[in-house]
C-alpha cells in the first residue's frame, strides 16, 4: 500500500517536558502506522532557553524519523522587554515581529525546509499555534496544512501576527470545544474545518490504591494534584487554598499529595506530601485512591492529567476561573468549580463526607472520557481530516 | 454597512486596470454604503513617488485616506525580481522581493490593525503589492480578495501561499481568473463571486462619417488600445499582411497611443488616442474589432464593442478574452495562422454575432447587474 506522507512540525521533540510535546509525541506514535510519517523540530530540549543541547540533523525517536534544526540564537535574554513592547495597546506590526523572533525557537532552517520541501508531502501538522515554528512555518504550506492550536487565554493570542495561523489553515484540530470557542470568538475563523480531536487516554488495566498507600506511607483520605508545580500552574493558590481549609476546619485530616517535579518550593505544612516525579503505574494507583483530583490551573487548553483522574474514575475540583476545565468539568458531570478559598473549602468538605457522590461525579468522568478521549476515535478523525485535504489538493 | 477598499494607487487620474475597476466599485457602493478607500499617495507603480497629499479627502461620497509610502522602489529590484523568479534563491529573497517591490506604507497597514474592525466589509485590490499581500492577513475575517490574478510568475511566490486561503471571498473578474486561482491554490471551498465590470451607456456619437470614409476600401478592422509590442500589436501587423497578401481587402485602424514603429501603408491606418465619442464611433462603425493581447484578465474594449453591436476577433492565446467571445458568442478567437479566417467568418456573420454580443453587453455590464454582484460579494464577507 502507498501510504501518504504527514510531516509533523512542533518546536520541540522527544524526551522533553510540555504538554502539547507530550501530545505531539502520543499523537505521531498513533499515526506511524497509517502514514509514512516524518518529524521536524528543533535541537533544543530547553523551552526556556532554546538551548541546543541536541544533535542538528536526523535523529530517530520510537523509530521515527525526526528532522532537528539547529536554534540559531537562544530566547533572547531581554525577551520581557519584547513581550512588553508587543503586548503594549499601542504596539506595532514590527514590535510583533520581534517578539515572535524573540521569543523562539528561533531556527531559519526549519522554514527554509518547509518552503522548499514541505510541499513534497501529503499533509502537514502544526502543534502549538505560538511559537516560531509554526507562525512562520505555516503559511509556507497551507494548503496541506492542520494545526493543533493548544490555545489558551493569554496576551499573545490577541496579537493581529497569529491571525493567518487560525485563518490559513486547510484544518483544526481543537483539543475541546471550550478552546474551540474561545478562538471562533477571538477570530472568527468557523470557516475552517475543524474537529475536536485531542488525545487518548490509556488506562492501564490494573490499578491499585492500596500498593500506593503502603508504597509512599499514605494513610488517611487525600486529595491528589499530578503536574509540574509552579506558580504558572496555579500552586501558590493551591497550597493557599488547602492551608486555609485545614486551618479552619482541622477535623478533616485530609492530606494534600503532589506528584511532579516543583519549580517552587513547596511549603512544610502539615498534610502537604510532595512525593516528586513518579512512573505511571504510581501515578495511576495515586489517583485510583485520591478522594478528588484538584486542577487550579488556569492555562490549560486541555489537561491530560484531569482526563486521566476522570478515566480512572475519580472527581475532579477545578478552578471556576479557567473556562476549559470548568466548562469540561461541566458538561462531563465529573467535577466541581470553586470560587474563592471558601468554596474551594466546602468542595473538598463534601466530597470526603460523602463519598457516593465522589464515585457518582467520577463514573461519569469515565463514560466522558471513554466518549470522546479514546485513541481510535483520535486516530479516525485525523485520518479523515487528511483525507478531506488530499481531497481538495487533487481537485 | 462600512466598507473599506483597499488599494496600491487611487484616484481619476490613476492609469491602470486594477485601480480603475477599484474606484469604479468604490463608487457604485458609495451609492447605498458608506465608503472608505485606503491607498498610498502614489500615482505610479514604479517609482511610488510621493503625488497626493497625505490624509484625508474626498472623491465624491466616498472618504479617501491617504498614506505615506515610506521610501521609493529601489533600483536593484528587477534585478532582486530575476533572481527570484529564475534563479535558485532562500525563503528570505523572496520574503524581501515583496518590500522591494512596494509600495510600503506601514500607516496603512498599522490603520488596518488598528481600525480594520470598525468595517463590515474590507475588500483588497491586487494581490501582488504589499497593502494586499501584507494587509489581508491582518483582517481575514472580514475580506474580500479581487485578485486581478493571471498566470505569471510571480503568483508561484512565497508571499501569496497562504494570501490566497485567507480571505471571506473571493471577486474574480472572469471565470479565466477563477479556474486559475483554484488550480493554483485549491482553494475552491472559499466562495467566490464573478464581478466582471459595469459600464455607462455609451455617450452620443456619430458613426456615420467613419463608415463613409473607410467602405469603399472594404471592411473596416478596428483596433482600439495601447498601441505596442505588450499588446501583441507586432502580431497582429504580421496577421494583417499575410491576410492582404492572400487578396483580402480593408483597411486596419489603430485607435491609441503609439509605443512601437507602426508601417506607412495605405491599408494601416494610427489615429493615435482618441475621444470618448470617437471611440464608440468607430467602434459602431468597425466591422469587427480585433484585440490580439495575450495578456488581458478581463477585455473592456470588448465589451464596449459589443454595446454597440460589433463583433469581436480575439488572440486563441488568451484564455481570458477567447473565454468573453465564447460566452457572448460575440465573434471568434484566431490560433497561429488562422488570423484571415476568423475574419472572413466574423464578417460572413456579422450580424448576428454583434446582436449576440450586444444581447450579452445588455445582460451582463448594466449598472443593476454590476450592482447586483457586487452586493453578492459583500454579504459573502460581511455577516
Amino acid at each position: 500500500m502507498n501510504r501518504s506522507s504527514l510531516l509533523v512540525v512542533v518546536q520541540r521533540y522527544g524526551d522533553v517536558s510540555g504538554g502539547a510535546e507530550a501530545h505531539a509525541r502520543s499523537v505521531v506514535q498513533r499515526l506511524a502506522s497509517h502514514f509514512a510519517i516524518e518529524v521536524a523540530t528543533t535541537n533544543s530540549t530547553d523551552y526556556l532557553t532554546w538551548r541546543g543541547d541536541l544533535t542538528a540533523g536526523l535523529d530517530r525517536v520510537d523509530g521515527v524519523t525526526v528532522r532537528r534544526f539547529p536554534v540559531e540564537r537562544p530566547r533572547a535574554w531581554n525577551f520581557k522587554l519584547y513581550e512588553r513592547r508587543a503586548f503594549r495597546s499601542r504596539h506595532t506590526l514590527d514590535d510583533e515581529r520581534a517578539f515572535i523572533d524573540a521569543q523562539g525557537p528561533y531556527a531559519p532552517e526549519l522554514l527554509d525546509f518547509l518552503f522548499k520541501r514541505g510541499r513534497d508531502y501529503d499533509h502537514v501538522l502544526f502543534f502549538t499555534y505560538i511559537y516560531y515554528p509554526t507562525v512562520l512555518g505555516l503559511p509556507l504550506v497551507p494548503e496541506r496544512a492542520v494545526l493543533v492550536p493548544t490555545a489558551h487565554e493569554e496576551s499573545a493570542i490577541g496579537l493581529a501576527a497569529y491571525k493567518p495561523v487560525f485563518h490559513a489553515p486547510r484544518a483544526i484540530a481543537y483539543n475541546t470545544e471550550e478552546e474551540r470557542r474561545m478562538v471562533w470568538r477571538r477570530f472568527r475563523n468557523e470557516r475552517v474545518s475543524n474537529e475536536i480531536v485531542g488525545v487518548g487516554i490509556d488506562v492501564p488495566a490494573e490499578r491499585n490504591a492500596t500498593r500506593f498507600r503502603e508504597k509512599h506511607g499514605i494513610t488517611g483520605p487525600y486529595v491528589l494534584y499530578v503536574g509540574r508545580i509552579g506558580v504558572s500552574k496555579g500552586s501558590r493558590e493551591l497550597f493557599a487554598n488547602y492551608e486555609r481549609w485545614r486551618a479552619s476546619d482541622p477535623a478533616h485530616d485530609v492530606s494534600l499529595v503532589l506528584i511532579g517535579d516543583a519549580e517552587m518550593t513547596v511549603p512544610r505544612t502539615g498534610g502537604i506530601v510532595h512525593l516528586g516525579r513518579l512512573g505511571e503505574q504510581d501515578k495511576w494507583d495515586a489517583l485510583a485512591g485520591c478522594a478528588a483530583f484538584v486542577m487550579p490551573s488556569l492555562l490549560e487548553s486541555l489537561s491530560l492529567v484531569t482526563l486521566e483522574a476522570w478515566a480512572a474514575g475519580r472527581p475532579v475540583i477545578v478552578d471556576a476561573r479557567s473556562p476549559v476545565l470548568a466548562g469540561m468539568a461541566r458538561r462531563a458531570g465529573a467535577g466541581l468549580a470553586y470560587r474563592g478559598p471558601a468554596e474551594f473549602a466546602e468542595i473538598c468538605e463534601l466530597l470526603i463526607d460523602d463519598a457516593a457522590l465522589g464515585d457518582r461525579l467520577g463514573r461519569s468522568g469515565a463514560e466522558f472520557v471513554a466518549r470522546t478521549y479514546t485513541w481510535p476515535r483520535v486516530v479516525e478523525t485525523y485520518v479523515d481530516l487528511f483525507a478531506e485535504i488530499r481531497m481538495r489538493l487533487a481537485a | 454597512m462600512r466598507i473599506l477598499v483597499v488599494v496600491q494607487r487611487y484616484g481619476a487620474e490613476v492609469v491602470g486596470g486594477s485601480e480603475s475597476h477599484a474606484r469604479v466599485v468604490a463608487q457604485r457602493l458609495a451609492m447605498v454604503n458608506e465608503v472608505e478607500v485606503a491607498t498610498t499617495n502614489a500615482l505610479d507603480y514604479w517609482s511610488w513617488a510621493p503625488h497626493f497629499p497625505e490624509g484625508e479627502s474626498m472623491d465624491g461620497p466616498v472618504r479617501v485616506r491617504r498614506f505615506p509610502v515610506t521610501g521609493t522602489r529601489s533600483p536593484t529590484f528587477k534585478d532582486a525580481e530575476r533572481h527570484v523568479l529564475f534563479e535558485p534563491h532562500t525563503l528570505a529573497d523572496e520574503q524581501a522581493w515583496l518590500a522591494m517591490q512596494g509600495p510600503h506604507t506601514p500607516g496603512l497597514l498599522e490603520f488596518l490593525r488598528d481600525e480594520g474592525k470598525g468595517y463590515d466589509a474590507i475588500l483588497f485590490y491586487t494581490y501582488i503589492y504589499e497593502p494586499t499581500a501584507a494587509g489581508l492577513p491582518l483582517v481575514p475575517e472580514r475580506a474580500a480578495l479581487i485578485s486581478t490574478a493571471h498566470d505569471e510568475e510571480p503568483l508561484r511566490l512565497v508571499p501569496y501561499r497562504a494570501l490566497f486561503q485567507l480571505p471571506r471571498a473571493f471577486g474574480f473578474l472572469t471565470p479565466e481568473e477563477r479556474d486559475l486561482v483554484h488550480a493554483r491554490f485549491h482553494n475552491s471551498h472559499i466562495p467566490s463571486e464573478i464581478l466582471g465590470i459595469g459600464l455607462e451607456p455609451p455617450p452620443w456619437h456619430d458613426p456615420e462619417p467613419f463608415r463613409e470614409h473607410y467602405a469603399p476600401r472594404g471592411p473596416l478592422v478596428l483596433y482600439l488600445g495601447q498601441v505596442s509590442e505588450g499588446k501583441a500589436v507586432d502580431e497582429l501587423l504580421a496577421d494583417w499582411n499575410r491576410y492582404r497578401a492572400a487578396g483580402g481587402t480593408g483597411s486596419l485602424v489603430l485607435a491609441g497611443t503609439a509605443r512601437m514603429q507602426i508601417p506607412k501603408q495605405d491599408d494601416i491606418v494610427p489615429l493615435g488616442r482618441v475621444s470618448d465619442e470617437e471611440k464608440y464611433a468607430l467602434l459602431e462603425a468597425a466591422d469587427a474589432l480585433v484585440l490580439p493581447s495575450h495578456l488581458e484578465s478581463l477585455g473592456i474594449v470588448l465589451l464596449e464593442a459589443w454595446q454597440v453591436g460589433t463583433p469581436c476577433l480575439v488572440s486563441a492565446k488568451n484564455k481570458v478574452t477567447s473565454g468573453q467571445v465564447m460566452r457572448a458568442a460575440g465573434g471568434a478567437s484566431y490560433g497561429p495562422g488562422g488570423f484571415a479566417a476568423a475574419l472572413a467568418a466574423v464578417l460572413a456573420d456579422r450580424d448576428r454575432l454583434g446582436a449576440s454580443g450586444r444581447a450579452y453587453a445588455e445582460r451582463e455590464c448594466t449598472w443593476p447587474a454590476f450592482d447586483a454582484r457586487l452586493e453578492q460579494l459583500v454579504d459573502l464577507v460581511a455577516n
